[in-house]
């Protein structure tokens, strides 16, 4: 049993202040949730008490004993473990060589991978988690992905357990059972610190829950005294309710439509469905990237906004200009002029407000919500006749999450007809004017269909 | 550098005096130093144009020598052929084996970085191969090919110098790639295929048609360079064509950054180190190898200080 405590920690990277004077406590087995907004400094907090970045200022206890955590070796030896929201994973590596990878501090010169593996198995055999020790991390899935990260953590020390948003990727059948496990974890007496962005997985697995607002801490709250719209209220500082759904209007003409299905211009269409179920093949299929079927019927000016802006969005280490370039009528002629280039990506920069120094920043050094605004920019500057989008908000924080929304809203009110697949069941009930479900690749009419 | 001096027992003074003499102290030396850039120029944009598309050649070397051959071919089969239309030719011989190589990554799935590097073994063969039996000049004893006749060389600007408009020719070749590279639609989809082939996918371009054109360029501009050596400066081909011009061309494209006006200035840099190592070569105890090893320790002295900087400049940043 640890308590955790923070005392006035501050850091600052160059002029930006991450976190001034910050002061929370952590008591032990509990699950306390770190909320607040993209640059709210949670990783920050997170990375000074995982060991990865040292405080400016303000002191660590644990057990009432002021402790240095230099080193992520030293917060393994303290007894802090973390998940970071980005897997740590070798994927060329099986299953018991990450583990073993996990304890390299403990190896001897000849590596028996399984051995060393073994007691991280066992601990995750308990929580009812099964592995195949051989198996290649590229080759499971997301979901098992994670719980192989957190079986790294699971090493006898542990008893202060971070994670970093660990449900950003995960389908909402993950999600319970990851939640169960915590449960499990936190019975055992270990200390979950939990980051997340959605508020109703909080209110779920949480005891307490701390907010972070531009660096400033705000306060801590039990779960159990609080709503979903005091802890947003706390995160942006206002009481505007979180979202409201727009009204509609009737649709236009059709706009697409394939194997028995259209949509109409104006019409938001919601696609959902557990990940990993031709939700990328289908929305490739409808954006014309990949063999159309015969009867698929497309307008002119399709616009696509994939579901992984880093792989498929963004060149990061292009501009932002590039970036904003590559959907541009600009290459249509002759040649490229670079000041016409710079001059449309500062117009969209402004219309969308995308936070950056210069334009000539590479687009890898901005924050998440930024990079999508990027992709979305470049899509919607030409009014699209159809927007085919998949899992557009995944890992964006509340307010770049509700700009794409507006920006989609914004879209079909000026007649794009829009394809928003999602994984993410909140973000169909607040956008689409109707849903299907996809199962193995087949569109259903609702989700128990696709799940039957 | 200086340490190089010492281990080869060269006095450090006058041999540090001898590469500068030899680079830049006179007409002859400063035209041994272009001559010596043209070739590497000219490979070196053509690495440049493979490798922003995420494309790496390694088979300059081959298809320099490939260009050599296709030229030497045409002449031999159309002794009449004028200047131009061997360089065309030499184009076309350096294309062909670079734009195979990408078909096999692309098609077949062989990486190209190890295509490249056999096909320079097979290029090298089949030079020694070509020089010996077909395109042997029947006069002399010597595997090499006919020479060319004076009217179907490029233009020498001095009677005294090697140095000819093929030069030039590598210089308004070089600023036109920039302009492509960086000033049209094609050069930006060229350096988007190689920074993310997947955003150029999931925005309807087709990468593997575009990596396929850098290729084309790339082995067409290596092969050009074996066309102006042969058609510039030897008149004939021999086993000994290449002077590692196509290996040479991947340091001369990264030290300019893979930007064409960075490797004008990188492959004037290998042609001055080149033409003063020549020189201390002739006029002091070094044997010829210390051509290459002072051009390997001069690369990554240059190397070295550019990340030394680089270094610099970050922490800078963070403080």
């Amino acid at each position: 049993m640890a308590t955790l405590r923070v005392r006035d920690v501050s850091k600052s990277f160059g002029v930006t202040r991450a976190l001034r004077s910050i002061s929370l406590d952590f008591q032990p087995g509990e699950v306390h949730a770190v909320l607040g907004e993209n640059g709210a400094g949670k990783s920050t907090l997170m990375n000074i008490l995982g060991g990865l970045i040292a405080p400016d200022g303000g002191e660590i206890l644990l057990d009432e004993k002021a402790v240095r955590i230099n080193s992520p070796r030293d917060a393994r030896n303290l007894g802090i473990e973390m998940v970071h929201q980005h897997f740590m994973l070798v994927p060329n590596f099986t299953v018991a060589e990450n583990l073993a990878l996990s304890q390299a501090a403990n190896l001897e010169p000849v590596l028996n991978a399984q051995k060393v593996a073994e007691p991280l198995l066992g601990a995750a055999k308990a929580l009812s988690w099964e592995f195949d020790p051989e198996a290649k991390v590229a080759e499971l899935t997301v979901g098992v992905q994670q719980r192989l990260e957190i079986t790294k953590c699971l090493v006898s020390s542990c008893r202060i357990l971070i994670l970093d948003e660990p449900t950003a990727s995960l389908s909402g059948a993950e999600i319970t059972e990851l939640f169960g496990v915590i449960r499990n974890l936190k019975s055992g007496g270990i200390t979950v610190i939990i980051i997340a962005h959605k508020l109703r997985e909080i209110l779920t697995i949480a005891d307490r829950a701390s907010v972070l607002r531009q660096g400033d801490f705000i306060g801590t709250v039990e779960i159990a005294n609080t709503t979903e719209n005091e802890l947003a209220r706390m995160m942006l500082g206002t009481s505007e309710p979180p979202n409201q759904q727009n009204s509609r209007q009737e649709f236009g003409e059709i706009a697409v439509s394939w194997s028995g299905h259209q949509v109409r211009r104006g019409e938001i269409l919601g696609i959902g469905g557990v990940d990993g179920n031709g939700q990328v093949e289908l929305a490739e299929m409808l954006a014309g990237i990949t063999n159309p079927p015969s009867d698929l019927q497309l307008p002119k000016n399709v616009a696509y906004i994939p579901q992984d802006r880093q792989l498929d969005g963004l060149a990061l280490s292009m501009s932002v200009n590039d970036n904003l370039l590559v959907t541009s009528s600009l290459l249509d002629g002759r040649f490229v002029s670079p000041v016409q280039a710079q001059k449309a990506a500062t117009q969209l920069i402004e219309k969308f407000q995308i936070k950056v120094n210069s334009s000539e920043d590479m687009a890898g050094s901005l924050s998440g919500g930024n990079q999508q605004k990027i992709v979305v920019a470049r899509n919607l500057m030409q009014t699209p006749d159809l927007l085919v989008t998949v899992n557009p908000t995944r890992g964006l924080d509340f307010n770049a999450a509700k700009f794409v929304h507006d920006q989609f809203r914004e879209a079909a009110a000026n007649g794009a007809a829009v394809i928003l697949i999602s994984t993410d069941r909140d973000e169909l009930a607040l956008l689409a004017d109707r849903t299907l479900y996809l199962a193995r690749g087949i569109l259903k009419a609702t989700m128990e269909d696709a799940i039957g | 550098m200086i340490l190089t001096f010492l281990i080869f027992g060269l006095p450090v003074g006058s041999s540090f005096r001898l590469i500068a003499e030899g680079a830049f102290s006179d007409k002859i030396a400063i035209s041994r130093t272009l001559v010596a850039m043209t070739p590497m120029l000219l490979t070196g944009i053509g690495m440049t144009f493979a490798w922003r598309a995420g494309m790496y050649n390694i088979g300059g070397e081959g298809q320099f020598i490939c260009g050599g051959l296709a030229g030497a071919a045409l002449f031999q089969a159309v002794p009449s052929a004028p200047s131009w239309l061997l360089l065309l030719a030499t184009c076309i011989g350096g294309m062909l084996i670079a734009v195979f190589a990408g078909w096999l990554q692309i098609k077949r799935g062989v990486p190209l970085v190890i295509s490249t590097i056999l096909l320079n073994f097979i290029a090298l063969q089949f030079l020694d191969w070509a020089c010996a039996g077909p395109l042997k000049d029947p006069v002399g004893g010597v595997p090499l090919s006919k020479r060319l006749p004076e009217t179907s060389m490029l233009l020498r600007f001095d009677r005294q110098t090697d140095l000819h408009s093929g030069t030039v020719y590598a210089l308004v070749i070089a600023a036109l790639a920039y302009i492509f590279l960086f000033l049209t639609p094609e050069g930006f989809r060229i350096r988007l295929v190689g920074q993310n082939t997947r955003v150029a996918r999931s925005n309807r371009m087709k990468p593997n048609q575009i990596q396929l054109g850098a290729m084309a360029i790339s082995g067409a501009l290596c092969g050009l360079a074996g066309g102006i050596e042969y058609v510039g400066i030897s008149g004939q081909i021999g086993t000994s064509f290449s002077q590692n011009w196509g290996f040479l061309a991947i340091p001369v494209a990264l030290l300019g950054s893979l930007h064409p006006l960075g490797v004008i200035a990188s492959a004037l840099y290998f042609g001055a180190l080149f033409a003063g190592c020549n020189n201390l070569a002739r006029y002091s105890s070094a044997q010829n190898s210390i051509i290459y090893i002072m051009q390997a320790v001069a690369v990554l002295i240059v190397v070295a200080l550019g990340q030394w900087s680089r270094q610099r400049e970050t922490k800078v940043h963070n403080e």
